[in-house]
Order: C-alpha cells, then sequence, then structure tokens
C-alpha cells in the first residue's frame, strides 16, 4: 500500500480545519454597505433555504455582455416561512429583477430589499401584515391571581419583537443607530451608557471596526438583556410547583435557562460559575416579576453596538406584563468596572399569538465560505 | 516543515476559540523577549488583571514571580509596564516594558513593544491566551 506522506496529512487537516470551523457569518453592518444600492436581473441558478440568511444565485450579464454569478441574501427561513413562502417559491431558471444594497469589498453579494419575477411582475418574499393579540385583552392570570408570562389556558403564543434592538440609557437623550447598533454618529458615544474610560475606548472601537467582531457573528450565545431583543423571539415555562421559571430562546442557539423563585436569597457573583446567562434568582411584586443576576462570563456582548462588561455584572431585570399583547422589559446595569454608575435602559416586547418557536440554529451558514463557495466561476 | 504545518494547525485551532469581550488586557498572557536572535530571547508570562480601578498584574506566576505595575492610555491603546525582577544571580534589577495593543478584537490580541531588563534592552511580543 503506497503510504501517504505526513506533510499531506497535515496540510489535509489544515484545510479540513479551515473550512469547516474557522467563524462566522457578520452582522448586516459588516456585511453590506446601505449607500451602495443595486439593480441586478437574470435567471437564478441556486437556492440555499438555510438559517439564518438564505441565499439564491443568478447569473447577471454586465454592460460588457459578461456573465457573472451573484449570491442575493433574501431573508430569513424562518421569516420567509411564517409569511407563507417555500424554497420552491423561487425556482431555477425564473428570471427575477432584485433591488438590494451591495456586500462590502469585491464579492458579488448582494441584499434584496426587493426580489420580483420577471415574467409575472409578482413581488416574492414580502412580508404579511403582522397578526398581533387585541392590546385591550387583559394579561391572563393564575389561580393565585399572577400574571402568567405564558399563554393562557389553551392558546399558543411566545414573546417576539422587541421594541429596540440595542440597549441605551433611558435618561439619554434619543441616539440614532442602525438596528445592528451601529451609531449614525460618533459623537453620540457618551449618551448610550456612563461608560469607564477602557470601556468607552473599547466601544469606539467597535464602532469604528463596524461591529465585525460581535460574537453573535459567531454563533456565541445572546447573554444578558440581548437575549430579550433576538428575532425569533422566547417563551417562559412558569413551573410554580417546582420554584422555577424556565426561559427558552428562540434565537441564537435555542439555549434555556433557568430563574429560580423559590425564595431563596439572590446569588453571589463571588460564587457564581460565569455563564452566559448567569444565576438568577426572581421574585414578584405585584405582577412585576423581578430577576436578580450575576454570575456572568465575558464572552459575549450584552446588547448590540458593543456595549462591554466584566465578571462584574449585576443585572436587575423587570418583566411587567401590562395586557395580553404588550411585555415592558426593564434592566438596571450595575457593573462598577466598566460602568461609573448603575443605569437603566429597557423596551416593550410584542406577543405573538397562536405560534411556537420555531427551529432555528445560528450555524447553518455559518461558514464565511459558504457565499465565496457557491458562487460560480466566470462565464 | 510537517512539524511547522502542525504548529500552524495548532494556532488555527486556537485562535478560532471564543474571545474574552471585557476588559482587553485582562487574562494570562505568553512570550518572549530579548534581542531578534531567537535563540537568545526569554519566555516570559504576564497575567494581567482589571479590578475596576486598575491594571494590575504578575510577571511570570511562581517562585520567581514579580508583581507589575501596569498604565494605559486607552486614547492609542498604549501600554507601560514596570516591575523589580531579578536577573540570573539574583540581583533586584527593574524592569521596564513600552508596548501597544494590537488586534483588540481577537481572542489571541498582541501586546508588542521594547523591553529593558537592567542593562540590557530588547523587544517584547505577548499574545493573550485565548
Amino acid at each position: 500500500m503506497k503510504r501517504v506522506p505526513v506533510q499531506r496529512i497535515v496540510f489535509a487537516l489544515l484545510v479540513l480545519l479551515l473550512t469547516t470551523t474557522t467563524p462566522a457569518q457578520r452582522s448586516f453592518t459588516s456585511t453590506y454597505d446601505s449607500t451602495r444600492k443595486v439593480t441586478l436581473e437574470g435567471p437564478v441558478t441556486k437556492v440555499e433555504w438555510v438559517n439564518p440568511r438564505a441565499f439564491f444565485f443568478m447569473n447577471v450579464r454586465d454592460a460588457n455582455g459578461s456573465v457573472f454569478n451573484w449570491a442575493v441574501e433574501f431573508g430569513n427561513a424562518l421569516d420567509l416561512e411564517k409569511n407563507g413562502w417555500k424554497a420552491s417559491s423561487l425556482k431555477i431558471g425564473d428570471v427575477v429583477i432584485i433591488e438590494g444594497v451591495l456586500a462590502r469589498g469585491e464579492m458579488k453579494q448582494a441584499s434584496a430589499t426587493s426580489v420580483t419575477l420577471k415574467a409575472t411582475g409578482r413581488k416574492l418574499f414580502a412580508p404579511l401584515p403582522r397578526r398581533t393579540a387585541n392590546a385591550a385583552t387583559p394579561a391572563p392570570r393564575w389561580p393565585n391571581s399572577h400574571v402568567r408570562l405564558g399563554p393562557a389556558p389553551g392558546s399558543k403564543g411566545y414573546w417576539g419583537m422587541a421594541s429596540a434592538k440595542v440597549l441605551v440609557e433611558n435618561a439619554a437623550a434619543k441616539v440614532a443607530m442602525n438596528d445592528d447598533g451601529l451609531l449614525a454618529n460618533l459623537a453620540d458615544i457618551d449618551k448610550v451608557a456612563p461608560f469607564k474610560p477602557w470601556a468607552r475606548a473599547v466601544y469606539e472601537f467597535r464602532q469604528r471596526t463596524l461591529l465585525r467582531d460581535d460574537p453573535l457573528g459567531r454563533c456565541i450565545p445572546p447573554g444578558g438583556p440581548r437575549q430579550f431583543q433576538m428575532p425569533y423571539g422566547f417563551q417562559f415555562i412558569e413551573q410554580p410547583e417546582l420554584g422555577r421559571i424556565l426561559v427558552l430562546l428562540g434565537g441564537g442557539n435555542r439555549n434555556w435557562h433557568i430563574i429560580n423563585i423559590d425564595g431563596r436569597p439572590p446569588a453571589q457573583a463571588s460564587e457564581a460559575v460565569a455563564s452566559y446567562y448567569g444565576t438568577s434568582v426572581g421574585r414578584w411584586e405585584g405582577d412585576t416579576l423581578v430577576v436578580d443576576s450575576v454570575g456572568f462570563n465575558e464572552k459575549f456582548w450584552m446588547t448590540g453596538g458593543g456595549l462591554p462588561h466584566t465578571e462584574s455584572l449585576h443585572l436587575v431585570e423587570k418583566f411587567s406584563r401590562t395586557n395580553l399583547n404588550t411585555m415592558r422589559y426593564e434592566v438596571t446595569v450595575d457593573d462598577p468596572r466598566t460602568y461609573t454608575r448603575r443605569w437603566t435602559g429597557g423596551w416593550t416586547i410584542q406577543w405573538v399569538p397562536d405560534e411556537e418557536l420555531q427551529e432555528y440554529f445560528c450555524e447553518e451558514n455559518a461558514d464565511p465560505a459558504f457565499v465565496a463557495d457557491r458562487l460560480e466561476e466566470r462565464q | 516543515m510537517w512539524r511547522r504545518a502542525l504548529f500552524l494547525w495548532v494556532f488555527i485551532a486556537t485562535s478560532t476559540a471564543s474571545a474574552q469581550e471585557g476588559h482587553p488586557l485582562s487574562g494570562t498572557w505568553t512570550g518572549d523577549w530579548g534581542p531578534p536572535n531567537q535563540a537568545q530571547r526569554t519566555h516570559i508570562t504576564l497575567v494581567l488583571n482589571w479590578d475596576g480601578d486598575k491594571v494590575t498584574g504578575v510577571l511570570n506566576p511562581g517562585p520567581e514571580s514579580a508583581p507589575l505595575n501596569v498604565f494605559v492610555d486607552y486614547s492609542n491603546w498604549s501600554v507601560r509596564i514596570d516591575a523589580e525582577g531579578k536577573d540570573s544571580a539574583g540581583k533586584v534589577i527593574r524592569i521596564e516594558a513600552d508596548g501597544k495593543l494590537e488586534e483588540m478584537g481577537s481572542p489571541r490580541r498582541r501586546l508588542t513593544g521594547t523591553w529593558h531588563s537592567g542593562a540590557v534592552t530588547g523587544n517584547f511580543t505577548v499574545r493573550r491566551q485565548p
């Protein structure tokens, strides 16, 4: 039998590692330049119906008559399916016209804001109007009169869209930023939170580098307040007989964690094992669930935009369900190693009625070579 | 050749680990200092910690450790380190290093600059262990 040189084995392992474990997808902001608009027309060559970013590929003839294959991102498979679309909604060979924005750099890649079938003029992959519960309907309650954080008996639903994608201090004047947390004006940094000098410098670095190092892009769990801002929502499973509430996350990596409501005292940071979601103890104050959490690791950004924290992070979160449809979320951030004082922010979260959390995994096209591997050579 | 490739493989494997996203200097840093000639360089380990007011640290933890004073200019992430160590004869010597933090977003960010140990001057590079 012919022996394979060790060098070749090592080289093959290198290639394997590079193509299988290198992180990851990046945020919209660091991937696309929203100022570079583009219109493309041509036949579809491939459809990749995957999470978190679905793509199709199309051949486009340029002004010189040369044909190039383009990758077009057109949404998330979960959202598309909720809106009634399927992978078969677009067929290989269909000629489409897309409008969108170009990727940063030289890659022939765009994110579509509209997709139109040329033959019929039909718009594809457009979202449906979002269904909401009746705001006037009161929040469901347990027999002991506590507000239910989940659906009423016999119904379904989960918590979906947050009114803010980024945590900023309540007291701050309105700060202009995009959904990824990229500030419209870097001069607004000091309005976001009361940073210590090192934290301000780190936040500014992350802003200047367009959030390219966001751990979420490497499918790191969205710890802290960010878990309640993720697409695809979350669900509370209340188990009063066990003295706990389970939080199931629909986004990120489908993580879950426990809020203990059995009367134990709040955890001490020095005793907690550092984790993404911390050690949480909750109590009811009227209709508000107050959750005290410590024991966070330093491997995640606690919200979009790159707010830093240390293992000293202590969160006090208040969940107030004001009616069937609405949850008010408020969080007080106490991290004396990162911020000069305690500060508070929050947002509202909308109930998604009659639906359940759907399957979502971050990793399906987390490989940065996902697009490049699929783009055809110039024809 | 294959050893170098294996090293590269190990390096890549460790560089894809999750980063520490807190204070960028906190953690264990390893590398070396000395003249450009690799044979004459000295391995060093720095263990740094952000306590909320200042960065503290230890050079070469163990029986021959030395506490570090660390000063950081956050406007450009330049870092000054000084300590009192001992030379091979056990004589106390002053150690001073001036460096700059590079690749701040990387799990294996780097601190590099000049290193003075007693009368000897060289350069140093340490990388943060993920």
